[in-house]
């Protein structure tokens, strides 16, 4: 034993090294060993012994006839450990100490601070209850810091309902020695970070799905901070009946999502020609308190300081009683943002819940579902009409004020005084008033009108709010009633229908009188009937009819009648055909008689004007029963409208697209023309005075035509994604978006549309084996696909100004009878599409794919047979190479496959794997005609791909002739081959495609602050790079939570794409001297107290170094320095080297 | 506070240096009984010699914990000849100035890291040959006199030996707070380092 002398001179090294040690260090000698071994042994025995025994005891004792019997005496023992050492504990205590956890009992879930044991010894303490197993029954809380995701997902199953609290809550109650309320103790993750688009996601959810949810994490993230305000705010009031109000959102969510699924056979809004600016503003107006409530309808919160409806119930009820059922809950907020689109994730969904509009359009689902079988039989008869249009006799039953008569019909006394409905009363407020009865009309009040400036004109003006159950009931009796006297009714609206009772015996007055009477008995609201010779004279009539009464126009006073008539008061007439006419000065039916079709027809277009034409005559062939087809479905928010950024957008987006789904499927049509509409706050304009409303705003409208009709949410969802980004707005600015379907096709009846589905899934299937290609290739598919998408866009971009750029694309899509941005989202995207698959199909098949794809799958082929470049031979013959190559190498390969993952080389896969890069690629190319930049071009995106042990092995020349073809096309691939969503980063992109200049550089001279600040210097500056990967990085260092360390930044680059980081050429160099600086100073930085952090960056540079020339550079540079640093700091280098 | 920060830290090394012995699996795994340390299950000797060398010599080390001596703690684990195969190196740094109360809930926090990265690390590590052994070894930053203190005398000069080459590190984890900075790594015999067996110094 000598003193050593270690390396620094400093240090002095002792080892403890006396008897003990050496006794312990003899055993390892193999007798000892042994016999210690047998020590252990017995020890162990008598431990396993132990227990046994002490099982088999209560075995015996109570023979269990299985594991849950077992389970329930276990409990029970424990329970009785359990109040013995409380009994103790609290007799030990003060004694006096009041029992402060009385009926709480808690589970601990996981690793806690303070522990499970403590925080069972506060239980003990204070009266509480501590369950060692969960259940249902005998758990009331569960405590717990952090909760895997997979539980966060799941958290209806995993807490049964039951609240789940940070330990913190134990402790202060504690603390104050009383019970608080739980709620402001919930668990963070669940009050920040409510996984909404995971579940919307959940309804269908495919291998497209799936891609697009590994975005998902960011997007949900940045949510509702307000969320947690939320429920901060709330109150003690909702303690243990309320059990998560999250959770049970997101059920209620699921569940109406269900709902609407089954039952919304035709829940649409209706937009027909013309009319389709009009009523946004109505349906603005609509939610705004509701949306307060909106997470959750009604019950204990009638103290809360924000009026509320004694019963909101939502749309959806409507469709499905059960949802009444379903327990609510309430979270009163007084933030404002919770009416917006900022704080509430499921601000789509709430908004139609409580839109009357929405109430309205899906009330005639209900009716045909219930009416069903009498309107079938009157379309049997209605043939028989068309014959005998002479003496018809039409009317128009319409109830009086509905929406306020069948609130206030329960209160005789306010028959009449003014009363309105609106979802507020609240007299400052600007909701708007969506119905007055004719008392609050004297006094001027109109429908729209804010309640303040209601409550101006009428200070006693009362408010209702809505009740949508009694509208539903009473429009139920209300066509109870004509369907009893006449079988040829057509429902407009839920309160008003067109009745043909040209059959009917008598005269059509009386039985006008006789309905209303009925109408009146069954239902104590009063309705006016309009009579005539057609619907739109009857439809008139009913207006003079109003209030509670009838009027009969006979066909020989029509023309008097509509001679004076405004023309307002047409149906089809609008603000804008209104003010047309009237700067012809028009004022009146009459004059517009004056006015011959054909100029009203060249004014106002061949349909309008004929329209305008025959409604001033008060012709009308329509006939009762003949329902329209709606041309459109759609939806539109314009109300609370606002976002925070672009994932709130695109959030909101995806619920729109459900909704939008939703109501296509309800109809049972698709459509293949899609029409984003958008609000665009003006400039100049100030906050709207309608709170949370639109204001004055830009029309803005992009559309798009798929070549197969759709209803698909995911397709809508891809689809309406790609139509706003066109748009390059900035989100803050958007007040309104509205998604429209158009060119509907029926879902049953299309043939096609059954063909398609079975060649869906035919290909689904031949492209489920390239599903099984592990997550790295997926990974690389969907990024090429992303290339994909980006090159559209972008093309987009390059073509500059909006409209003209979408025209163009537009004329280019339909020009070539293939919209190429559409295929991405309607089919498995070209660069899905396996090309041995593709080439080994019968000819009709593929002629028919091919119509499907627009002629573009025979130009991939063309393409992939290397007609045109003989680049595409290289390629073909290299990839082959490849696998043979893998093949050959066969382990050798798998070593280098631990950083390689995606070519472990299965034949077959690596082969498809190829198959589909050179699709990817080709797919890419296909696109880009359509911008005019030619680019045919694979290798650098597979180069990259293919590590260098394979390249090693391809044959000299073909080396060669890749090799010399790199340059060349890193310049060409760029754009094909963009990273990001351009949205994201269009401006950069754009600027390092076109730019040479090197203007950049110059920020980058040496400059060792790096990672000063938050966040560090160069993440400023690599964002405003030109350069990609510099760009990319920043990028990352936000979506990688800003942490300040470079690993998960990296990480992330990594999960993005490698293949691509070379696909550029300007500023190469600058970008490798920057990165490796940035390295130098990060390890500087870290090298003293944080190695492992060094390390993994390492690492994973490393494996960037297998796909990326720039990166082989980058970490032959940097490696030598760290080394060096290493050996300075640890004395030893670090062990990079392949594990094996 | 530096000695509320040196005694948590010193708990953690005897966990920790248990669950390094443990993972080499030097004794037969009967040898350990599984406890709860920082509400994580954790190996604790149950043979008191063995238990008894790892807290003492751990223990002996607070003292110069807590003065800031201490630069390192290896287990190092060597062969017949003394040349270490296997060394699991702590780097320690301990912030004598820190001033403020330390949280000990996120201390523990952070060391629980340790030692369930630990317990998933058997794969960095080497096979052992047959006929080792293993000790404790403290690392100084200047060696303490040895009249000074008592629990100087406890600790001996090693007679491992040095290897010729600088190692190669794996490390494990790091973590750095205010008050105290724990790095843990694994050395080993660099590739060209004679071999243990072939060396006859």
């Amino acid at each position: 034993m000598s003193m050593e002398s270690t390396r620094s001179d400093k240090s002095a090294k002792r080892s403890f090294n006396n008897n003990r040690n050496s006794a312990s260090s003899n055993s390892n000698s193999n007798p000892s060993n042994k016999k210690k071994k047998t020590s252990q042994k017995t020890l162990g025995v008598a431990w396993g012994s132990n227990s046994r025994s002490s099982s088999r005891s209560s075995f015996s004792n109570s023979p269990f006839s299985n594991f849950g019997s077992y389970m329930v005496e276990k409990n029970r023992k424990l329970q009785n450990q359990f109040e013995a050492e409380a009994s103790t504990s609290s007799h030990g205590g003060s004694g006096s100490v009041k029992p402060i956890f009385d009926g709480v009992s808690i589970f601990v879930d996981g690793f806690t601070v303070p522990s499970s044991q403590e925080l069972r010894g506060y239980m003990l303490k204070h009266g509480g209850r501590f369950e060692n197993y969960f259940s249902r029954r005998r758990v009331t809380h569960i405590i717990c810091s952090n909760l895997p995701d997979s539980k966060i997902k799941n958290l209806r199953s995993f807490s049964r309902g039951l609240p789940v609290v940070k330990p913190a809550w134990i402790l202060e109650s504690v603390a104050v020695n009383k019970l608080l309320s739980w709620v402001p103790f919930q668990l963070d993750q669940l009050a920040n970070n409510q996984p909404k688009l995971s579940s919307f996601f959940t309804l269908k959810r495919s291998s497209v799905s799936n891609s697009a949810s590994t975005h998902a994490p960011c997007q949900v993230n940045p949510e509702a901070e307000d969320s947690s305000l939320k429920v901060g705010t709330s109150g003690d009031t909702y303690f243990s009946e309320v059990s998560e109000p999250f959770e049970h959102r997101k059920q209620i969510s699921r569940e109406s999502d269900d709902l609407v699924n089954e039952n919304s056979n035709a829940s649409l809004v209706e937009e027909t020609a013309g009319s389709s600016g009009k009523p946004c503003e109505v349906a603005m107006g609509i939610p705004s308190n509701i949306d307060a409530e909106d997470e959750s309808s009604v019950k204990n919160d009638l103290q809360s300081s924000h009026y509320q409806p004694t019963a909101l119930v939502s749309s959806n009820c409507i469709n499905n009683q059960n949802m009444k059922g379903s327990p609510s809950s309430m979270v009163s907020e007084p933030s404002n943002q919770s009416h917006s689109t900022l704080g509430d994730p499921n601000f789509v969904e709430n908004y139609f819940k409580n839109s009357r509009l929405h109430f309205i359009g899906t009330w005639r689902n209900r009716y045909r579902k219930r009416f069903h079988s009498l309107s079938n039989g009157f379309n049997c008869t209605s043939s028989n009409i068309k014959a005998s249009p002479l003496k018809t006799a039409i009317m128009h039953v319409d109830m009086d004020c509905f929406f306020v008569s069948v609130v206030i019909r329960n209160h005789p006394e306010l028959l009449d005084k003014p009363v309105a409905v609106c979802h507020s009363d609240n007299t400052k407020g600007t909701a708007e008033i969506s119905s007055a009865n004719y008392p609050a009309r004297d006094y001027g009040i109109k429908a729209g009108m804010f309640v303040r400036n209601a409550k101006a004109l009428c200070p006693h003006l009362v408010i209702f709010p809505y009740n949508f159950e009694a509208y539903e009931e009473v429009a139920d009796q209300f066509y109870n009633v004509l369907h009893k006297h006449g079988n040829k009714v057509q429902a407009v609206s839920c309160d008003e229908a067109f009745l043909d009772v040209t059959d009917s015996e008598g005269d059509p007055q009386l039985l006008a009188s006789k309905i209303r009477k009925e109408i009146f008995e069954t239902t104590r609201c009063t309705a006016s009937v309009g009579i005539a010779g057609n619907m739109l004279m009857a439809r008139l009539a009913t207006r003079t009819a109003k209030p509670d009464g009838q009027c009969y126009i006979p066909p020989e006073r029509v023309d008097d009648y509509l001679s004076q008539l405004p023309i307002k008061a047409l149906p089809g007439i609008g603000h804008v055909l209104e003010e047309k006419l009237k700067k012809q000065n028009v004022w009146t039916c009459g004059q517009l008689r004056m006015i011959s079709k054909d100029s009203l027809q060249k004014d106002f277009g061949l349909k309008t004007g004929e329209m305008l034409w025959n409604y001033s005559r008060g012709v009308d062939n329509r006939l009762v029963g003949l329902i329209q087809e709606s041309k459109s479905v759609g939806a539109e928010v314009n109300w609370g409208v606002r976002f925070k950024d672009l994932k709130d957008a695109q959030n909101f987006l995806s619920n729109l697209c459900k909704e939008v789904s939703l109501r296509l499927q309800g109809c049972g049509v698709e459509g293949r023309t899609f029409t984003l509409k958008i609000k665009k706050r003006r400039k100049d304009a100030e906050e709207p005075i309608k709170y949370m409303g639109h204001g004055d705003c830009e029309n803005l409208s992009h559309s798009t035509t798929v070549p197969v009709a759709t209803d698909d949410v995911e397709v809508l969802q891809r689809i309406t994604k790609q139509l706003f980004g066109s748009f390059h707005l900035d989100v803050k600015e958007i007040r309104g978006v509205g998604l429209q379907v158009s060119r509907l096709e029926s879902t049953e009846n299309s043939k096609q549309g059954l063909e398609r589905n079975s060649l869906k899934s035919w290909l689904a299937s031949a492209s489920a084996r390239t599903e099984e290609l592990c997550k790295n290739s997926h990974v690389a598919k969907e990024s090429s696909n992303r290339g994909c998408e980006g090159e559209g866009d972008e093309t987009l971009g390059q073509l500059c100004g909006n409209s003209v750029g979408l025209s163009i694309q537009m004329d280019s899509n339909t020009s070539n009878g293939a919209a190429c941005l559409n295929e991405v989202s309607v089919l498995p995207p070209l660069c899905h599409l396996d090309m041995g698959v593709l080439k080994s199909l019968p000819p009709e098949l593929f002629s028919e794919l091919n119509e499907i794809y627009g002629g573009k799958l025979v130009d991939l082929i063309a393409k992939n047979k290397g007609k045109t470049e003989n680049i595409n031979h290289t390629l073909s013959a290299y990839s082959h190479e490849k696998i043979e190559g893998a093949m050959k190498e066969g382990q050798a390969a798998r070593l280098s496959s631990m950083v390689f993952q995606n070519e472990i080389p299965v034949e077959n896969k690596a082969e498809q794997h190829i198959a589909k890069e050179v699709l990817a690629v080709s797919g890419a190319e296909s696109f880009v005609p359509a911008s005019g930049l030619k680019k045919t071009d694979l290798i650098p995106s597979s180069l990259s791909q293919v590590d260098t042990s394979v390249l090693q092995q391809l044959p000299e020349e073909l080396k060669v002739d890749i090799l010399e073809h790199l340059p060349a096309h890193r310049m060409q691939v760029f754009s094909p081959n963009v990273l990001l969503d351009p949205t994201e980063i269009p401006l950069e992109a754009l600027g390092t495609k076109t730019a040479e200049n090197n203007s950049g550089s110059k920020d980058f001279v040496l400059d060792n602050n790096l990672w000063v600040g938050i966040p560090p210097q160069w993440v400023d500056k690599f964002k405003v790079s030109n350069c990609l990967i510099l760009n990319i990085l920043a990028e990352m260092y936000y979506k990688s939570g800003s942490t300040g360390n470079l690993s998960p930044i990296l990480q992330r680059i990594s999960s993005v794409s490698l293949h691509q980081l070379d696909a550029f050429q300007d500023g190469w160099d600058e970008a490798m001297y920057i990165l490796c600086e940035l390295l130098k100073q990060y390890i500087k930085l870290k090298i003293e107290l944080d190695i492992e952090e060094i390390y993994v960056c390492f690492r994973l540079l490393r494996r960037f170094a297998m796909k990326s020339e720039l990166f082989i550079q980058v970490y032959n540079i940097v490696s030598p320095y760290l080394q060096a640093l290493v050996g300075e700091n640890y004395g030893g280098n670090l062990h990079m080297s392949l594990k094996d | 506070m530096a000695g509320e920060t040196a005694r948590i830290l010193v708990e953690f090394l005897e966990v920790a240096i248990t669950s390094i012995v443990f993972l080499k699996g030097v004794y037969p795994s009967g040898a350990f009984e599984r406890r709860r340390y920082m509400n994580l299950v954790v190996q604790r000797a149950r043979h008191p010699q063995l238990r008894d060398y790892i807290h003492s010599a751990v223990f002996g080390l607070l003292p110069f914990i807590q003065k800031g001596m201490v630069e390192r703690a290896a287990v190092i684990f060597f062969n017949t000849d003394g040349i270490p195969v296997e060394r699991f190196v702590f780097k320690l740094a301990v912030n004598l100035s820190y001033g403020s109360k330390v949280e000990e809930a996120d201390l523990e926090f952070t060391l629980r890291s340790f030692l369930i990265k630990l317990s998933v690390s058997e794969s960095l590590t080497k096979v052992l040959p047959c006929d080792y052994r293993w000790e404790i070894t403290a690392y100084f930053r200047s060696l303490p006199e040895a009249s000074a203190n008592k629990d100087v005398k406890q600790w001996i000069p090693t007679d491992a030996r040095q290897w010729e080459q600088p190692p190669l590190l794996t490390p494990i984890k790091s973590m750095s707070s205010k008050p105290l900075c724990v790095q843990l790594y694994i050395e080993h015999p660099s590739l060209s380092e004679p071999k243990p067996q072939n060396g006859e110094v």
